[in-house]
């Protein structure tokens, strides 16, 4: 019996120790920052589902993983939890001109903008109801060789609507260059979506065109609300 | 020990006497002679300069090589024979396209019979009426001017007809330039050279400044410039291709061109990937210390992409290329060229129009591309180059070229004018110059 109480007692005592706290502290810094249109000054419009990321890496380790950030649909982004140090850090699969990676020493909260430019500006856009239909007319600025794959208006009940996210859209093939002095125009109609966008309701309705590069993303306006 | 504590004392009362002498107002001696001024930038008078500028401006490199048996080079069919099949006879040329041959004044009958029995005569830019015609047709098209390349390896002291030959080219060049009003620039190109070659340039540059008067506004008052100076370039730089020279000798080329003083304003070029020093580009951040140190940056296209797959690798490159140069304060030129063929030059029936021109549209997708993206101006290439089938001048047509034994000649398509690529040319030129008009969409003619 008392063999067993020695036995027992060491293991609760291991177990404490084993439990103890370690001595280091826990992420005080962060990183946070937007993606910046570097003609319009406005911040650039992205996806939430498969849009722009933001990795950084850590320096002082090898191997290292960089940590991937998901930039909001906004264009902003923002992690809270690293630990003070420098820092390698690089928007990837954007859609926007690549920018190289920038060294930065992370120390408090650090803000770390990026001025791009993006592959195709929507420009001139006027979201409109007429009659039935839900009607977009707009602009396209590109800004990079290639060709534009498609437009679209894409429409849903949440304010980070998008291509990869939506109720509701209607989209067209332009597998072209943007002409500039061309007005696009898309036409929405409700009643093909009625089912899971009841009529009568406001929703998000967002205008984007994807260019043919590699692993581009999206191009947007800003969302817009509209009863229809 | 009383008397070593008043030496003691003794001595600091003199050191603290010495240390306070400053305050006493008595002028302190003259201090060690300060730094001299840095160098200051060479002043050029630009008075009634035509080009003061690369921006907005449509260029074409201009080879210049060739030569014709009985012309005065003595170079015989220089650039149009090809050793490696015997010469220069049916069956046997380094070029694929052929000139149209039509408006030039003085003619050469080569080996060669047209379709109709007739003789296809060449021409030889060592003739002076020759690159007059040239430079009129620049005129005529809207092409703003040209860069004479210069083959550091054929204009060394030791091939004394080659220096000839390019230097006479060059007189031929300038004399058209000014009289055309068409904007003319020395281009080096590095390949094949040593380190001692490239550093030759530096002697080789200061002698063509000597014998032409190059700078001099009045006598040359269309050589380009750029950014206050006259501009030269150098071709060949950070290529992957196990070049006999470095990086470093091209740098330390760059310097002495430049001097203390700023003397000229240079422009490199460089390989297709320079950015990312990958693929064509030696891996070395040497590369992108250089650049720095010039003025002007013009990547080499040819052969990077055809019209199947240029958006997709030129939209991930030139956009990204034009932002890093604005970033880094170096001005940037992105390369178009119509299409490419080697056939003959290669020996190689694959290689005939290996990059089709597709009757200009491919030529157009780069220019529409590069306005796109960013770019202020273009540099063609070339002007004259028919040994890789990448001229925009005059050709025969696809029916009109020479017959070639069993093999054969490239020709500009048949529903075409022989002048297309010259027209199209010079629409890129109305384009960068600020004409409205234009898109992505082939212009008609």
């Amino acid at each position: 019996m008392k063999t067993l109480r020695y036995i027992l007692l060491a293991g609760v005592m291991t177990l404490a120790a084993a439990c103890e706290k370690d001595n280091f502290d826990g992420p005080t810094a962060g990183l946070s920052g937007r993606i910046i249109d570097a003609d319009t000054k406005l911040l650039v419009e992205q996806d939430i589902i498969r849009g722009t990321t933001i990795e950084i890496t850590e320096h002082g380790y090898d191997p290292v993983k960089p940590q991937v950030l998901v930039v909001k649909t906004d264009g902003t982004y923002e992690n809270s939890l690293l630990f003070e140090n420098t820092y390698s850090v690089k928007p990837m699969r954007g859609n926007f001109v690549d920018v190289p990676s920038q060294d930065i020493q992370i120390k408090g909260k650090t803000v770390l903008d990026f001025s791009v430019t993006p592959y195709l500006r929507v420009q001139d856009l006027r979201v409109e109801k007429v009659g039935n239909l839900v009607v977009a007319t707009f602009k396209l600025q590109q800004n990079v060789a290639g060709n534009v794959v498609k437009i679209g208006i894409y429409a849903d009940k949440d304010q980070r609507v998008g291509e990869p996210m939506r109720l509701g859209q209607k989209e067209q093939d332009i597998n072209a260059p943007a002409d500039p002095n061309t007005t696009y125009r898309l036409e929405y109609n409700p009643d093909e979506f009625k089912t899971q966008m009841p009529l009568g309701k406001e929703y998000w309705f967002r205008v984007g065109a994807l260019i043919s590069i590699g692993e581009a993303k999206f191009n947007y306006a800003a969302p817009i609300k509209l009863a229809i | 020990m009383m008397k070593k504590f008043k030496i003691i004392l003794l001595a600091a009362l003199l050191g603290a006497g010495y240390s306070c002498s400053k305050s006493s107002g008595s002028t302190p001696p003259p201090g060690p002679p300060g730094p001299p001024p840095p160098p200051q930038d060479t002043v050029y008078d630009e008075t009634g300069c035509l080009f003061t500028s690369y921006n907005n401006l449509v260029m074409a490199g201009y080879q210049g090589w060739f030569a014709a048996e009985g012309d005065a080079s003595e170079r015989g069919w220089y650039h149009y024979r090809n050793g490696s099949c015997g010469g220069f006879m049916p069956g046997c040329a380094s070029v694929d396209f052929w000139p149209d041959m039509t408006e030039y004044t003085k003619k050469y009958p080569s080996p060669f019979t047209l379709p109709n029995g007739a003789n296809a005569p060449l021409y030889s830019p060592y003739d002076e009426e020759s690159v007059d015609l040239h430079f009129k047709w620049m005129k005529d098209y809207g092409i703003d001017g040209v860069f004479m390349q210069r083959f550091v390896v054929e204009v060394k002291n030791e091939n004394a007809k080659g220096k000839r030959h390019f230097n006479k080219v060059l007189e031929n060049a300038l004399k058209a330039a000014k009289k055309y009003s068409r904007a003319i620039c020395v281009m080096y190109d590095l390949s094949g050279c040593t380190s001692a070659d490239v550093a030759y340039v530096e002697k080789d540059w200061a002698e063509l400044q000597q014998l032409f008067s190059l700078f001099d506004n009045k006598t040359h008052p269309t050589y380009l410039r750029h950014k206050k100076k006259p501009l030269v370039v150098i071709w060949g730089v950070g290529f992957n291709d196990n070049r006999k020279y470095t990086i470093a000798d091209a740098d330390a080329l760059v310097g002495k061109l430049k001097g203390s003083n700023n003397r000229v304003s240079v422009m490199l070029g460089v390989p297709y990937y320079w950015r990312s020093l990958r693929n064509d580009t030696e891996n070395s951040q040497a590369l992108h210390t250089l650049i720095k140190k010039t003025d002007i940056i013009m990547p080499w296209a040819v052969g990077r992409y055809s019209s199947a797959n240029y958006n997709t690798v030129a939209g991930g490159e030139l956009a990204a290329d034009i932002q890093w140069s604005k970033t880094n304060k170096v001005d940037y030129v992105p390369l178009v060229f119509p299409g490419f063929s080697w056939g003959n030059l290669k020996n190689n029936a694959a290689d005939y129009n290996s990059i089709p021109r597709l009757k200009g549209e491919f030529l157009w997708k780069q220019v529409a591309g590069a306005k796109m993206s960013g770019a202020t101006s273009l540099y063609v290439a070339m002007f004259d180059e028919i040994d890789e089938g990448t001229s925009i001048f005059k050709c025969a047509r696809q029916s009109e070229v020479p017959l070639n034994g069993a093999k054969q000649f490239v020709g500009i398509e048949d529903d075409l004018q022989t002048d297309h690529y010259l027209w199209l040319t010079g629409q890129a030129g109305k384009w960068f110059h600020g004409e409205g008009g234009f898109s992505a969409a082939l212009p008609v003619r």
